[in-house]
């Protein structure tokens, strides 16, 4: 008995440690980014909607959509209702008919498409924006930085100006010959406001952010939060630890 | 050596739980669910739904220093303990809550009693109404729609709602509050930020003193007798002290860093 639950915490710490090795399998670069939303759609008889993060991100930053319009960082968890759109909310701040297309009869299949690819012969677009390994294969960062793209801070409300805190944090690995991560604020403050990330993700106490692990990551907390599915994904190893050696 | 093994294999679990906190995002109250209090203390022994109060509707007409101060309620839900028999007394959501007092044109409804008619009961889910289906006397859209607006909290800057008069809170009961000559205003001061290149707080004495007069954050929440006495970071701000104590649930919430962090360094 004793032998068969030693092998069962064996297999345990086995498949623990795998975990923090598991990337899920990237997408095409054109839909990298690109979610279905079906909270309430399929249940009303309408096909799932097609968001698309590059497409919006090009003309918006995330605190837009994250901060403002009060958009969840997780997909069907908005309470996004056809009633809210058309009372300009969510979606429907833009999509009045006059920023962008409206939420009439004739734009149904525009987001109501189940289809996980579509707008993809936009894609190429972006041909002109900084390339990068992972994720849409654009450096979003680098494009914003050499203004090929200007993407909007607000749409009404004009927040106080941003506060410039721009520290490099070193981050040291857990694991030996893990090379640290660094964490440049400056391109996260671009997009962001400091309370889309603080301090629901990460605490501000000095080194001590608890069970803040590549697991804990890859289960879609802390970095994972943003870092799998729609800034570039974590199996851009570089991306963060930049001098990982043998990884891409 | 079973139970031994169980125990070293269920500490990491209960281990994860701990510290559940951060991590991931929570959702984001609704403007008009924010500021929105649930009172259960006694409700449910009487048979009743627990009390929903909201903030928004009652800083409209009343300083925050007037229930939380002169009536007494605490700045924690369920902490007061509040009891029907003390609000028939005249305490508590009784001192206004009595069928006599006037607020404008209207009558403020009496809130608790020991003898009513079924008629009554329609009156009792006007506080007791967590969970039932109660169409409320001020719609949160309507009442606040001509309010300058803000980001975060219920998207209303009540600060400048009531500087340029569109509200008008009360800040005395009679028979209740006590009127004393005011003491004079502290001057705004700033407060240094612990981390590099963080933007100085600057600390309005005269915005908080209109809502709050002194006595609600000192000398409790902060001693308030010697500057820089009482120590704080923002660890525990985030934590419900301090600061926290009203601008994590009421007061427009921390998310809105750069209200209170608006002197750049540099």
């Amino acid at each position: 008995m004793p032998v068969f639950l030693c092998a069962l915490v064996l297999i345990l710490s086995v498949v623990a440690a795998e975990a923090n090795w598991y990337f899920p399998p990237p997408p095409p670069p054109e839909e990298f980014g690109n979610l279905l939303i079906d909270r309430t759609s399929t249940k009303n008889k309408v096909k799932p909607v097609t968001f698309s993060h590059w497409s919006h991100r090009r003309k918006h930053t995330c605190q837009v959509c994250h901060s403002e319009l009060d958009f969840a960082f997780k997909v069907n968890v908005s309470q996004i209702t056809e009633a809210e759109n058309l009372a300009g909310k969510y979606c429907g701040a833009c999509h009045d008919g006059k920023i962008a297309f409206d939420h009439g009869k004739a734009n149904c299949e525009k987001c109501h498409n189940g289809d996980r690819g579509y707008g993809k012969e936009k894609f190429p677009e972006l041909a002109s924006l900084p390339h990068s390994r992972s994720g849409n294969r654009i450096d979003w960062v680098r494009a914003m930085e050499e203004k090929t793209i200007a993407p909007a801070r607000f749409l009404k409300v004009k927040p106080t100006p941003g506060i410039a805190y721009e520290k490099t944090l070193m981050l040291e690995a857990e694991w030996e010959r893990v090379p640290p991560a660094i964490f440049p604020h400056k391109s996260h403050t671009a997009w962001l406001e400091c309370s889309n990330c603080h301090p629901e993700i990460f605490n501000i106490q000095k080194k001590t952010t608890k069970h803040f692990e590549m697991i804990k990551n890859l289960a879609g907390e802390f970095c994972g939060v943003c870092h799998l599915t729609v800034a570039f994904p974590m199996s851009d190893c570089r991306g963060c630890h930049p001098t990982m050696k043998g990884w891409q | 050596m079973k139970k031994w093994l169980a125990i070293v294999l269920l500490v990491p679990v209960f281990a994860s739980f701990a510290h559940a906190q951060t991590g991931t995002k929570k959702r984001r109250p609704l403007p008009y669910e924010y500021g929105g209090v649930v009172i259960k203390n006694f409700s449910s022994g009487a048979g009743l739904s627990p009390v929903q109060f909201d903030h928004w509707l009652h800083r409209a007409k009343y300083t925050c220093r007037l229930c939380h101060v002169d009536i007494g309620f605490a700045m924690k839900a369920n902490t007061t303990g509040i009891k029907a028999a003390d609000n028939m007394k005249g305490y508590y959501c009784g001192t206004c809550h009595n069928g006599k007092m006037v607020h404008g044109d209207r009558k403020i409804f009496e809130a608790c009693a020991t003898k009513y008619t079924r008629e009554d009961l329609k009156r009792c889910s006007r506080c007791h109404s967590k969970g039932e289906n109660v169409k409320q006397d001020y719609d949160f859209g309507t009442f606040t729609e001509r309010l300058p607006k803000e980001r975060f909290g219920n998207g209303i800057d009540w600060e400048k709602a009531e500087e340029r008069g569109l509200i008008k809170p009360a800040d005395y009961i009679e028979g209740v509050s006590i009127k004393r000559p005011a003491l004079a205003v502290q001057k705004d001061f700033a407060i240094g930020a612990k981390v590099e290149t963080m933007p100085e707080i600057i600390f309005s004495h005269k915005k908080h003193t209109v809502w709050n007069g002194c006595e609600l954050c000192h000398p409790e929440i902060f001693a308030g007798i010697k500057k820089g006495m009482t120590k704080y970071s923002m660890v525990e701000i985030f934590e419900g002290k301090y600061c926290g104590a009203c601008h994590m649930s009421v007061a427009f919430p921390t998310t809105d860093c750069q209200r209170c962090h608006s002197k750049p360094v540099r």
